[in-house]
């Protein structure tokens, strides 16, 4: 900015680009938010990874966002998106009970504590599980959202996939930051 | 020289060796190409789908990195073509068009904007495709390729070079396959043109062609020889009947000039020997005349004076004939004849010896024909006598002389205006002892225009007359005008016709 003052022209010009970025920027990852880019992911994962268990045709693929939603709204576009041939719903369940009927269930971060149950739990039901929350994979979780610097990433615990008798693309596994296998 | 590079005039085997050569050269040029554009089709083909099947790989490979959008994947997935140096540019766009990866080339160009659709297929030097990323039946993304077109064209210079070099020695080949297979065709007619030609140039009519095989130059070889068989068999008995035939003529002549001798020695010395008793006749009537006048009575004198008078007559006869045989027999001496001084010396001696009449006579100068002077003066002595003759009952005499030259022949004209003759009888007019006249209106022997038709001819030209009504008569003695060595084509002409005679 302290160039505007000595230049109008060059002030203008500057103006107009930052103008330019800002409308295009809504369409680019790199100045989306955070819980957009992460709500994309969650998506795109849904594509990606093969759930065994074979669902009667039409059946609904029911994302579950299990504890407080960070998305704050921004998941609702999901719904009624297709992956797969199958309509997304969301679902916001209470209990672990409620999570039965659910096919990708995000961890909320206050749900840290209980995340060895819920994850056993979930696995048992060949639920994808997803969180944010830090070291998420190596605590039994299958997908877990990493933080490099500005860019979201995620890591893939293989392992954990294979126990929920999940399939996950090998695609998604090359652009993964981490796999454990 | 420039005439023998004309195809008319090229020999057979030539235009039959280039007529296989160029249909061969067509035909192979056609293969040639057509292979060519094959080949081109068949490598594009091959190469759009190997190119179609790197993108499909790459763009099935890129799909889960497009949803991510993780650039770095994608490059590390399109580095894989740096090996490929043909490819000179790679884009992977995302689902919004915007260029998510690239991989360029020796040139540095940016990857086309997808607003609008890019050229894609084979433009210029370079084949692009553009084919969309899917994931599960969803576009994820575009995967954009161009690959320049070197390999290509290298490989069809290649094959043009080599399907060429093939063609041009299957050329070789059919030229020298042809060179030798065109002798079945055109030696037979070569020796046939050959055979025909020595014929015509030699007449050696006992040339035979051989005869190859039973197509139509078989048949045209021994139709040929027959042909030439029937002609050396009637050219035989043409020599043979000419050979006869010039015996006969010999004999006949011989036998004709013969009995032709005997008869104009019969007809001189008759002639002659006539002369003596017709003196005697005509000595002893003027005797008669003389001495005995007194013993006559009038009807004995009118009697006497006619004996006389026919004894004259018989006397003119008898010089006529002399003279007719005369003009037959004699040798002729060809020499150029001033016409002209001729005929008026003749008109001269006329004007000095007979009547009163007024006479105008006009004669074309300078006329010159070829022939035997003596006789020329008798044969025109006679016709101007004529005129001098049938004009002395007129009043006044006009006789006009001229000359029409035309190129091989002159014919002199001898127009005057006396009584004329009937045209009915224009046929007996140069017939001896026919008279178109009594003696009471004109004396006359009937032998003058038989002499003059007999000079004439002699000089190998004709005479004729035509006599309008009330205009008189007008005589054409025309003379064939040889146009070099005149005098001695006829000397020649004369001294055959002196030999043939009297040989």
């Amino acid at each position: 900015m302290h160039v505007a003052g000595g230049c109008p022209q060059v002030f203008l010009k500057f103006l107009i680009a930052v103008l330019l970025w800002s409308t295009l920027g809504t369409a680019y990852g790199s100045v989306r938010s955070e819980y957009e880019v992460k709500a994309a992911f969650l998506y795109n994962f849904t594509r990606l990874i093969t759930w065994s268990e074979p669902s009667e045709e039409g059946a609904r693929l029911t994302i579950c966002v299990f504890g407080r939603d960070p998305f704050g709204g921004v998941l609702q576009e999901l719904n009624g998106r297709v992956s797969q041939g199958r309509a997304l719903e969301l679902d916001y369940p209470a209990s672990l009970e409620e999570i039965d009927r659910c096919q990708v269930l995000f961890v909320g971060a206050g749900k840290a504590r209980d995340l060895a149950e819920i994850t056993d739990y979930a696995h048992a039901r060949q639920i994808l599980t997803i969180s944010e929350i830090p070291d998420f994979v190596e605590e039994g979780g299958i997908i877990g959202y990493v933080k490099e610097g500005n860019v979201i990433r995620f890591e893939i615990n293989l392992l954990s996939a294979q126990q929920a008798g999940l399939q996950i693309n090998s695609r998604l596994l090359e652009l993964a930051l981490r796999v454990i296998r | 020289m420039s005439d023998h590079w004309r195809w008319q005039y090229w020999p057979l085997r030539t235009k039959l060796l280039l007529l296989t050569v160029s249909i061969s050269t067509l035909g192979i040029l056609l293969v040639c190409t057509s292979l060519v554009v094959v080949e081109n089709r068949t490598y594009e083909a091959q190469l759009e789908s190997e190119l179609h099947v790197i993108a499909d790989i790459l763009a099935e490979q890129s799909a889960a990195a497009l949803l991510f959008e993780d650039s770095q994947q994608i490059k590390t997935i399109i580095s894989s073509l740096n090996q490929i140096e043909t490819i000179e540019q790679v884009c992977v766009y995302n689902v919004s068009g915007d260029v998510m990866s690239a991989l360029n080339g020796t040139g540095y160009e940016p990857c086309p904007s997808l607003d609008v659709e890019p050229e894609v297929g084979f433009v210029g030097d370079y084949y692009r495709l553009l084919e969309p990323v899917t994931l599960d039946g969803d576009i994820v993304g575009q995967f954009y390729l161009m690959s320049r077109l070197e390999v290509l064209r290298e490989h069809i210079w290649t094959f043009i070079v080599i399907s060429f070099s093939v063609g041009v020695g299957i050329q070789v080949l059919l030229i020298w396959v042809a060179s030798r297979l065109q002798r079945l065709i055109s030696e037979p007619i070569v020796e046939l043109s050959s055979a025909a030609d020595r014929i015509s140039h030699e007449h050696d009519y006992s040339i035979r062609v051989p005869v190859y095989g039973k197509d139509e130059l078989g048949s045209l070889g021994s139709a040929f020889n027959e042909m030439i068989g029937t002609i050396q068999q009637q050219n035989r008995k043409i020599l043979q009947s000419k050979d006869d035939l010039e015996r006969t003529v010999a004999e006949r002549t011989s036998e004709l000039s013969l009995a032709n001798r005997e008869l104009e020695a019969f007809s001189f010395s008759v002639s002659h020997d006539l002369r003596q008793p017709l003196r005697a006749i005509e000595g002893f009537g003027q005797a008669l005349e003389e001495d005995c006048r007194d013993q006559l009575d009038n009807t004995g004198l009118d009697y006497l004076a006619r004996i006389r008078a026919a004894t004259v007559r018989m006397g003119s006869l008898i010089d006529g004939m002399l003279v007719l045989s005369r003009v037959s027999r004699q040798a002729m001496e060809i020499d150029r004849v001033d016409l002209s001084a001729m005929l008026a010396e003749i008109v001269e001696e006329l004007q000095d010896t007979t009547d009163t009449v007024p006479s105008e006579v006009t004669i074309q100068p300078d006329m010159q024909v070829v022939g035997d002077e003596r006789m020329l003066r008798i044969a025109f002595q006679n016709l101007l006598e004529n005129a001098w003759k049938y004009t002395s009952k007129n009043e006044k005499r006009v006789i006009d002389v001229s000359a029409c030259e035309e190129r091989n022949s002159i014919t002199i004209a001898l127009k005057d205006n006396g009584v004329g003759f009937d045209m009915k009888y224009v046929d007996k007019l140069f017939v001896a002892f026919n008279r178109l006249h009594t003696p009471a209106q004109f004396s006359g022997t009937g032998l003058g225009l038989a002499t003059v038709d007999r000079v004439v001819r002699r000089h190998f030209g004709r005479v004729f007359a035509e006599s309008p009504i009330d205009s008189g008569a007008c005589f054409y003695v025309e003379f064939p005008r040889p146009e070099r060595g005149a005098e001695s084509g006829l000397q020649q002409q004369a001294t055959r016709q002196n030999r043939r005679e009297y040989g």
